[in-house]
């Protein structure tokens, strides 16, 4: 009974810092439509400079929250609303998927950068050593803190969003802008305010996470994103909900520490415990209503000719033999994984530059390919190829199910989902502590590709081969489909398309790519181990295939390009840590200025260049409908 | 028995009552109309009939098979088709892709072997938009827009088509050209529901008009007695029901 007694207060504490990082990220969506991934990074960054005030600059306890929660966050959750959140508003929610997770690389770059891991620290909790014994459970004080102050921040929320001005403001910004403005409210005001406060309780929950877990980047990052399990049980919007939430999640895993076997399979499930939550909560969400009422285009690439295609494969393939010939040694191996990435990316040209889905967990079907070739004579044979795209795509179609029949953030967060999940129960199982798996290079037609030019010649021949692949995609029925569904899902339905099915559909083939592309990334290293698809490898993914330009093959080519040999050549100039995530953090932060990454930044040029004349500008898309006004008072008279 | 029958359906929004059991059917041959003034509730009706509003109470049966508890393309492959009254079209594809699509889904679940790109060029040339056919939808002008949306909603080779103010952006001789196409489809035996600001329009196409007001039905019946009814002059001038008829509104 005491041990049942004493795993309830743990996770009544857990809980408690859940409820306070969760009810910060939906302080954030509620008053500023905008779902802020970076949420969980704000948090860590802030444990990071509280650590370096109170530890390091051996500041008192107090003054170093006061400049911590009430100077720091405020002041850089405001920054990021001004700077960055200003340009994505009214937006896709594409764009504020790219900027947000841009903000929590970066942030993850930063911090790597300013605090090197290498070094050990520890943050103290407060008034350390001090307990209280309630009901024979020793509780210390930093315990009883954290939950005084969820439950502060609990009442604090609740009074400040439905008893004042400030806060009906803040809700009403949220619901119509521009008729907020015209009240008298001032909505740049009440964004900032919102996003000041959200940044504020992610700190507050990373100074409190803290010193109960070791002060790790990633570790700490990862825990607030659990806290995102919480939100969704109020699915982003009721506060009540999400404490609940959070006390729910925070049980299950202080119970899941108590009472699951410490060895096997079952221990390695409390870590992806969150995960599994939030997939049990998205299956119990009501499928969303279609929307209707928009006008969308504007955003489709020119569609390359199958003789230019033809022509710019030779050439490719000429150049990669020649600068394979040349360069030696890592300049070489750089090469290669540029293409192997390159390929991978191409998965994702077709998933979200063609689809409008969105994948958090590529990386994971990279993993889920290369393994399983590797099973399979070592992956040299079109078998494990085989293999590796069926199980990735079967997988990919299973996790994608539930998140389909939600609207795109959800599928999003379920992706992530899964990549941890996948990080703490798959490939650690696979890979054990550190181990690799290898894959032997094929012959084919009796030419062997073991030698480093000859594979690095094979990669770029497999880049253009998958490329025209997702190109036919491109100009058939299929891409005809994915476009209309993207432009209208509603339309689709009323003409008998059966959306969910169509979505699985471009979700496993992707995840099909993207498993063969594991087998191409696999055989080039010659092994890989389970560093190579956490979870923020996706991300990093995603967002460089987004700078280079994810709705064309020529942006899968220059972000694989740039992912492999950019940051190469950049890591010789620039010697800091994190240089990858914060490199593709900043450059995605600049994607609400262009969507279409930099292949459409240079083929606008080059339109504009040869005066050809532009789509006019008074279409649909450029004049206002004008909506029916719903007429909700009767007359007066 | 009729193609479609809406039974009693009242939606809900919140306070307001968007729809307030309203009953209405739609026959084979013929164009019924739907009119009401602005936020009567003509679109959600739709919503309803389509599935993408699920009714608060209420049912909707084709053929007397009650679909309410059916997805939106379940509803469709029984052979219902729309257009929309905020253009739903597939912007970043032109006209003809918009209607190939169309024409494409259909296959795919009618399996009826037609090749949807004959199908794609008898619709365009009998909608008479071949000539734009080559356009990206989202750079034409509305009225155009909404010819293609026809077009695709044709493709879908549908047994029931609602038309959600698909007049409006047409001139003097578009509009009197697509009442003549509303007539021939009705000949064909195909069953309109059509929904249309344009009044001289609907008392030209409609053999029986049904009228919304405040999400209620307030008259049903042949043009002829829908002009004269006092109650819909009333809906739609606002006025007291021994005011004068509005020659522009309704047209006597």
């Amino acid at each position: 009974m005491t041990e049942f007694l004493a795993f309830t207060i743990t996770g009544i504490v857990t809980g408690a810092v859940y409820a306070i990082a969760a009810s910060g990220l939906v302080v954030t969506y509620t008053t500023s439509g905008i779902f802020n991934f970076a949420h969980g990074a704000i948090g860590m960054v802030m444990a990071f400079l509280y650590w370096q005030l109170r530890v390091h600059m051996h500041w008192p306890a107090p003054l170093a929250l006061i400049a911590v929660l009430f100077v720091a966050a405020p002041l850089f959750g405001a920054l990021i609303e001004r700077v960055l959140m200003r340009n994505v508003r009214g937006s896709d929610t594409g764009v504020a998927l790219m900027v947000t997770l841009g903000l929590l690389l970066a942030l993850i770059g930063v911090a790597f950068w300013r605090w090197k891991q290498t070094e050990p620290r520890a943050l103290p909790e407060f008034f350390a050593g001090h307990s209280v014994r309630i009901l024979s459970v020793n509780l210390s004080w930093h315990e009883l803190i954290s939950i005084g102050v969820a439950i502060v921040v609990a009442i604090f929320l609740r009074v400040l969003l439905y008893r004042t001005r400030t806060g009906v403001a803040m809700r009403a910004v949220v619901d119509d802008r521009d008729l907020t403005a015209l009240n008298g409210g001032n909505p740049s005001r009440m964004s900032a305010l919102s996003w000041a406060l959200g940044s504020m309780l992610a700190a507050l929950a990373g100074v409190l996470l803290a010193p109960k877990l070791s002060l790790n980047v990633l570790v700490l990052t990862f825990l607030v994103i659990d806290a995102y399990a919480a939100a969704i049980v109020g699915q982003l919007k009721s506060l009540p909900l999400t404490f609940v939430g959070a006390l729910a999640l925070g049980l299950g895993e202080a119970y899941a520490v108590g009472y699951l076997p410490t060895s096997g399979f079952l221990s390695h499930i409390k870590p992806a415990l969150p995960m599994l939550f939030l997939f049990a909560v998205l299956l119990f969400l009501p499928q969303v209503r279609l929307r209707v009422g928009r006008v969308v285009g504007g955003r489709s690439v020119r569609v390359p000719g199958w003789r230019e295609v033809g022509i710019t494969g030779v050439l490719l393939v000429g150049a990669t033999w020649i600068l394979a010939t040349i360069f030696t040694g890592p300049d070489l191996a750089t090469l290669g994984q540029g293409l192997a990435l390159g390929i991978i990316m191409l998965s994702l040209v077709l998933l979200a530059g063609y689809g409008g889905q969105t994948s958090l967990c590529q990386m994971t079907f990279v993993g889920i390919g290369a393994v399983v070739a590797a099973k399979i004579s070592h992956g040299s044979s079109p078998l494990g190829l085989l293999a590796a795209a069926g199980a990735a795509g079967a997988v990919g179609a299973v996790i994608s199910l539930p998140a389909l029949r939600l609207t795109g953030l959800y599928l999003a967060l379920s992706t992530l989902a899964f990549a941890v999940l996948a990080d703490n129960l798959f490939f650690l199982q696979v890979f054990g502590g550190g181990g690799g798996k290898n894959l032997h290079r094929p012959s084919i037609l009796g030419i062997s590709f073991n030698g480093d030019v000859a594979y690095t010649v094979l990669l770029a021949v497999v880049f253009m081969l998958l490329a025209a692949f997702v190109l036919a995609i491109r100009r058939g029925p299929f891409g005809r489909l994915l476009s209309a569904m993207k432009d209208s899902p509603a339309a689709c339905a009323t003409l008998g398309l059966d959306l969910t099915r169509t979505k699985v559909g471009v979700f496993a083939l992707s995840a099909a790519m993207a498993g063969i592309g594991g087998v191409f990334f696999g055989q080039l290293r010659g092994s890989v181990g389970s560093t190579d698809f956490y979870y923020v490898q996706s991300l990093v993914l995603l967002l460089m295939v987004t700078i280079g330009g994810i709705m064309t093959v020529s942006g899968a080519f220059l972000g694989g390009i740039l992912l492999g040999p950019g940051f190469y050549v950049l890591a010789k100039i620039i010697h800091i840590d994190g240089l990858t995530f914060l490199g593709a953090g900043l450059g995605a932060m600049t994607i609400a200025r262009s969507p279409n990454g930099i292949v459409g930044q240079v083929s606008g040029f080059v339109d504009r260049f040869r005066r050809r004349p532009a789509a006019p500008e008074d279409g649909i898309t450029g004049v206002e409908v004008t909506e029916e006004v719903e007429r909700v008072v009767a007359p007066v008279g | 028995m009729s193609l479609l029958s809406v039974e009693e359906v009242s939606v809900r929004f919140g306070g307001v009552m968007a729809l307030q059991d309203v009953d209405l059917s739609a026959d084979p041959g013929r164009v019924t109309g739907l009119i009401g003034p602005n936020g009567a509730g003509k679109t959600t009706l739709f919503n309803v009939i389509t599935g993408l509003q699920d009714p608060t109470s209420g049912k909707v049966l084709i053929e007397d098979r009650d679909v309410s508890g059916m997805k939106a393309h379940q509803r469709a492959r029984l052979g219902l088709a729309r257009t929309f009254q905020r253009l739903e079209v597939f912007g970043s594809l032109t006209a003809r892709e918009n209607v190939l699509v169309a024409a494409e889904i259909r296959r795919r679940w009618a399996k009826d072997g037609s090749n949807p790109k004959e199908v794609t060029e008898a619709i365009l040339e009998r909608v008479g938009i071949t000539g734009a056919a080559n356009e990206r939808v989202d750079a034409m002008p509305t009225g155009l827009a909404r010819l293609v949306e026809l077009a695709r909603a044709l493709a879908a080779n549908p047994r029931l088509l609602l038309l959600d103010e698909p007049g409006s952006g047409l001139d003097t001789q578009e509009t009197e050209a697509f009442g003549d196409l509303l007539l021939e489809l009705a000949q064909e035996g195909l069953a309109i529901l059509l929904v249309e600001h344009d009044v001289e329009l609907v008392m030209r196409v409609c053999e029986l008009i049904h009228v919304l007001d405040f999400g209620k039905k307030i008259a049903e019946g042949p043009p002829s007695e829908i002009k004269a009814d006092p109650r819909v002059q009333a809906a739609y001038l606002g006025a007291d029901e021994d005011a004068a008829p509005d020659e522009e509104v309704v047209p006597s």
